[in-house]
């Protein structure tokens, strides 16, 4: 009965509770008993529980008994927590009529708050003010209501004062989400439109999708279709999470499930996309459905050249899982056979590199991270550059990308953050005040400037009170040049960059001494060098090592002095040969930890 | 069977800055009943032994035990292995611990090789050092050991101290030329981790030469013990012909030995054994008749081949190709070939060595190879 059906999110920013409360209303709901919960229970992957973020959605049924007397059933739908993903957290709102917004009672509003209010608010969800940690001293939920109404403007009146780890509130949000957040809509008896909102590969079951059905019914031995690709599917199950998966008969008009139907990629069942009935399709998709494209381009490649068709199959089947990232070979004359690959953000690279050297036990070299430039070259031609070696030499024009970056801080930290800002060449756009002691700036700065540090950096100059949030906005000409860098003469193509022509000086000589300090000393002098085409900005030397010898090794000595220098070999071997030049992984980043 | 047999005797007068042997200061009490037990451990190893080739007692400053103590170790080794007709008895002895009367007694007793402790002809650089004895003391030890008849002596020397200079080298070097040993150790002074020198190092107390004096140095003691007559057979280890050390031999060569006394070590079989370093431990355990072994390693086959190497190029021989293949199933030539090229190995006569200049990046040379071979 779609009636008794709620369709809800939670929408917070990080680390102000949303796992927690998710685990209380699963406990509550009787879905999961405390004995058998672990804690963040919708948080599966391992690296997701480790760095404390929720990467992919999920989706979980809830049965409750509400005071009416009446049965309900509540979907709760995960959102991811970075702005990495904001398309996909975009189409896990776009699944619901309502969501939790939930808001530290000792921190108040931050910068993900407001960003995640304002996509809920663009799919008219009803949105439920919670203000979660009342129980500790240092809470104010007073200031933080008034916040949310002067800040996102929403009326907070009413808000919840819960405190997720204590349980407190439980029950009343529970009823809120029953009397506020709408029945869906939609009707069973219309050809099936359902949204595709998550959908990860599982090595038993192939690609399993998660849906939120508008209209018609989905249901076992159904031909469906996707609409974006046109490819036709045959459902082999469909099935609610409870959290655990249970098979249903057919999930119909505002329910939320998940269909196995022996899809073999993750690449066919994109994000946003529409599922139909391919007998009787539906004659429009949902709105909304785009195509993500990676935002940011690093070079892969193996360690050890023996590696790459390792590399190559890991690509492929991490790909089998997540379908935005892409991968397309590349050559480095410094690194060799390796891959391009396109992220959705810096998250998103850290987390598949993880992934590649953990899960398939390779040992990889990155190179600095770029953003896309468009490039319009000599003869008119629009190109994109997501890689400063094919940057092409006279070009007419460089434009480069821009975001719009939102950030909470408090009044004392503003001078250090603004000098940030202006550092990162960025543009201011807003100024304001926010409560008495806050303030709230928005900024327009190069994505290449805040791929690398920026984040840390706002963190430590703001003592971690700062807050951020980041869109993109479009192009924007930019005076970029090509800064190379040179060991013993040679050009390495891999640590190339492209960089804002006011900085190349300092850049080129900041990265020529981090280089100095991390490059080892070996049985060669290596000269390191900065240039600018054919101008060397930059000089440093490695001194050639000249003396590397064990002075005694006798009976006692042997076992020791052999472990010394299998630990000298190890060292060695994770390094990458640049000519004759041994060059630690690290160098390969170290141009990016200049400021 | 085993042909090589290693004393420790962990006592010291005093220890030295730069030392991280394990010693403990004399106490003749401790001293003789530790003597009692190295006897005793010495039956529960002598199983694993064949005639022996060398027997070492090295230390630790194993003169400062009594004369007689140690004469009835060495009675006690007689008694219980078979020796070869020329086997080497090699005893350290160090400046201001043994004179004259001392010397002929233990010649007597069978001890054919004295190993002094030298290290410099230079007060000021001994006062430094940490060293009990003086220049003076040096010329007398050096004379006593003459005079007992002993055929065999061997010095060691330092270079790299803090303070010295090539020219105060240079002396030290014309010196050692001078009174003519059989064999002479050169070694650079290293500070180890946790050793009085190391701290003084890091808190910028003492330094050493710089890197290209040090290197200037140990190429002069190569030059000119050369041109006086003796052989450059390792790293830091020099011979007149006939008289390299053969003990010190068998453990670049990767022989087996076994090591008695605390803090000892041991090669059987595949096991590097250790003993216990705590002499009192030591002693209770032995006195059970059973063996005070703190660790045993088994040396993998990969291992192995990384300790053939790593001691097999310290000789200036250096590895021999077919030995290796057929020993170890290692092709050495196409592993080397980048680093012939380099002019760091250098391959004839069917051995691969190191270079005059791949000698002093032995390291580096070494761990290239160990990469090479994939190993």
């Amino acid at each position: 009965m779609p009636k008794n059906i709620r369709n809800f999110s939670i929408i917070a920013h990080i680390d102000h509770g949303k796992s927690t409360l998710a685990d209380r209303l699963l406990e509550y709901t009787g879905a999961l008993s405390s004995r058998e919960m672990m804690e963040q229970v919708l948080d599966s992957m391992d690296l997701e529980r480790e760095r404390g973020i929720t990467i992919k959605a999920h989706a979980v049924r809830l049965n409750y008994a509400a005071e009416d007397g009446q049965e309900y059933v509540l979907n709760l739908i995960d959102t991811p927590g970075h702005v990495d993903f904001s398309y996909e957290v975009s189409r896990s709102l776009a699944s619901c009529e309502g969501a939790l917004l939930i808001v530290d009672a000792t921190q108040g509003v931050e910068a993900q708050t407001v960003a995640n209010t304002y996509l809920a608010m663009e799919h008219n969800l009803e949105i439920i003010p919670v203000i979660n940690k009342i129980d500790l001293p240092a809470s104010e939920p007073e200031r933080v209501k008034e916040q949310i109404e002067d800040i996102v403007g929403i009326e907070s009146s009413d808000a919840i004062l819960a405190s997720a780890k204590e349980g407190i509130g439980t029950r009343e949000i529970l009823e809120a989400i029953v009397r506020k957040i709408p029945p869906p809509g939609g009707d069973a008896a219309n050809p099936l439109k359902a949204l595709l909102f998550d959908s990860w590969f599982d090595n038993y079951q192939g690609v399993i999708v998660l849906v939120r059905v508008f209209d018609g019914t989905v249901s076992s031995g159904m031909k469906i279709r996707i609409m974006s690709s046109g490819k036709d599917f045959d459902v082999s199950q469909v099935g609610i999470f409870t959290p655990k998966m249970q098979p249903v008969e057919e999930l119909s008009a505002g329910e939320v499930g998940y269909i196995i139907g022996g899809i073999k990629s993750v690449s066919d069942t994109k994000i946003g996309d529409t599922i139909t009935d391919a007998h009787r399709p539906a004659a429009e998709p949902c709105p909304g459905y785009k195509e993500i494209k990676p935002m940011v381009f690093s070079g892969l490649y193996p360690t050890e050249t023996h590696q790459y068709e390792g590399l190559k199959d890991a690509l492929e089947k991490l790909r089998l899982n997540d379908s935005s990232f892409s991968h397309e070979p590349e050559t480095s004359t410094a690194l060799g056979f390796g891959f391009r690959c396109g992220f959705l953000g810096l998250l998103h690279m850290e987390i598949i590199k993880e992934r590649l050297e953990r899960e398939f036990g390779l040992s990889l070299i990155s190179t600095a991270p770029t953003v896309i430039y468009r490039v319009t070259d000599a003869k008119g031609n629009v190109i994109f550059v997501d890689n400063p070696t094919t940057l092409p030499a006279g070009f007419l024009m460089i434009e480069e990308p821009f975001v719009k970056v939102t950030i909470f801080v408090p009044q004392s930290y503003i001078g250090s953050i603004l000098d940030l800002c202006q550092e990162k060449r960025g543009t201011q756009k807003e100024f304001a005040y926010v409560g008495k002691d806050r303030l709230m700036v928005v900024y327009e700065i190069p994505l290449n400037e805040i791929l690398w540090d920026f984040y840390d950096r706002l963190k430590s100059l703001s003592k971690g009170y700062a807050s951020m949030d980041y869109e993109f906005v479009g192009y924007i000409e930019s005076d970029l040049i090509r800064l190379d860098i040179l060991l013993n003469g040679e050009p390495v193509d891999a640590l190339s960059l492209i960089v804002h022509r006011d900085k190349a000086y300092y850049k080129g000589r900041q990265i020529a001494e981090k280089l100095r300090e991390v490059i080892p000393r070996q049985l060669y002098e290596v000269v390191i060098q900065a240039a600018i085409g054919s101008k060397i900005i930059a000089r440093e030397s490695v001194k050639a090592l000249r003396k590397d010898v064990l002075a005694k090794c006798y009976g006692g000595d042997i076992t020791r002095k052999r472990k010394l220098l299998e630990k000298q070999k190890e060292g060695k071997r994770r390094m990458k040969q640049v000519g004759r030049i041994e060059v630690p992984q690290e160098a390969f980043l170290s141009v990016l930890k200049v400021k | 069977m085993i042909q090589y047999l290693y004393i420790h005797i962990p006592f010291c007068a005093r220890k030295c800055i730069y030392c991280d042997f394990f010693s403990i200061p004399y106490d003749e009490g401790l001293a003789l009943g530790y003597i009692t037990t190295v006897v005793q451990e010495l039956d529960l190893r002598k199983e694993a032994a064949g005639e022996l080739k060398t027997v070492y007692i090295g230390g630790g400053t194993p003169t400062t035990v009594p004369t007689l103590s140690l004469i009835r170790l060495i009675k006690k080794i007689k008694d219980s292995f078979a020796l070869s007709p020329d086997v080497e008895i090699t005893i350290e002895a160090n400046p201001g611990t043994i004179d004259q009367k001392k010397a002929r007694a233990l010649s007597d007793a069978g001890v054919n090789r004295f190993s002094v402790g030298v290290q410099s002809f230079n007060d000021y650089e001994l006062k430094l050092l940490g060293r009990i004895h003086s220049f003076e003391d040096v010329i007398k030890t050096i004379a006593a050991v003459r005079y007992a008849d002993v055929g065999n002596v061997s010095i060691d020397l330092m270079y790299g101290i803090p303070g010295q200079t090539m020219d105060g080298w240079r002396h030290n070097v014309e010196m050692a030329v001078e009174l003519s040993p059989e064999h002479i150790s050169a070694y650079e002074l290293t500070p180890e981790k946790g050793t009085p020198l190391y701290e003084a190092m890091s808190r910028g107390e003492l330094e050493k030469p710089p890197e290209e004096v040090i290197l200037e140095m140990y190429y002069h003691a190569i030059d000119r013990f050369g041109e006086s007559g003796y052989r450059h057979y390792e790293i830091s280890n020099f011979g007149k012909p006939g008289f390299e050390c053969r003990h010190n031999l068998n453990y670049w060569n990767r022989g087996q030995y076994i090591g008695l006394g605390a803090g000892a070590h041991s090669f059987i079989g595949d096991r590097r054994m250790r003993n216990t370093d705590d002499v009192k431990r030591y002693i209770e355990i032995v006195k059970t008749d059973s063996l005070a072994i703190d660790e045993s390693v088994e040396i993998s086959c990969e291992e192995a081949i990384r300790e053939s190497i790593l001691l097999g190029l310290r000789r200036t021989e250096g590895l021999n190709i077919r030995g290796c293949r057929e020993d170890l199933g290692i092709d050495l030539e196409p592993a080397a070939r980048e680093l012939i090229a380099k002019r760091l190995l250098e391959s004839s006569g069917g051995y691969l060595r190191l270079t005059r200049e791949g000698i002093v990046v032995s390291n580096t040379v070494i761990t290239e190879l160990f990469q090479k071979l994939t190993l």
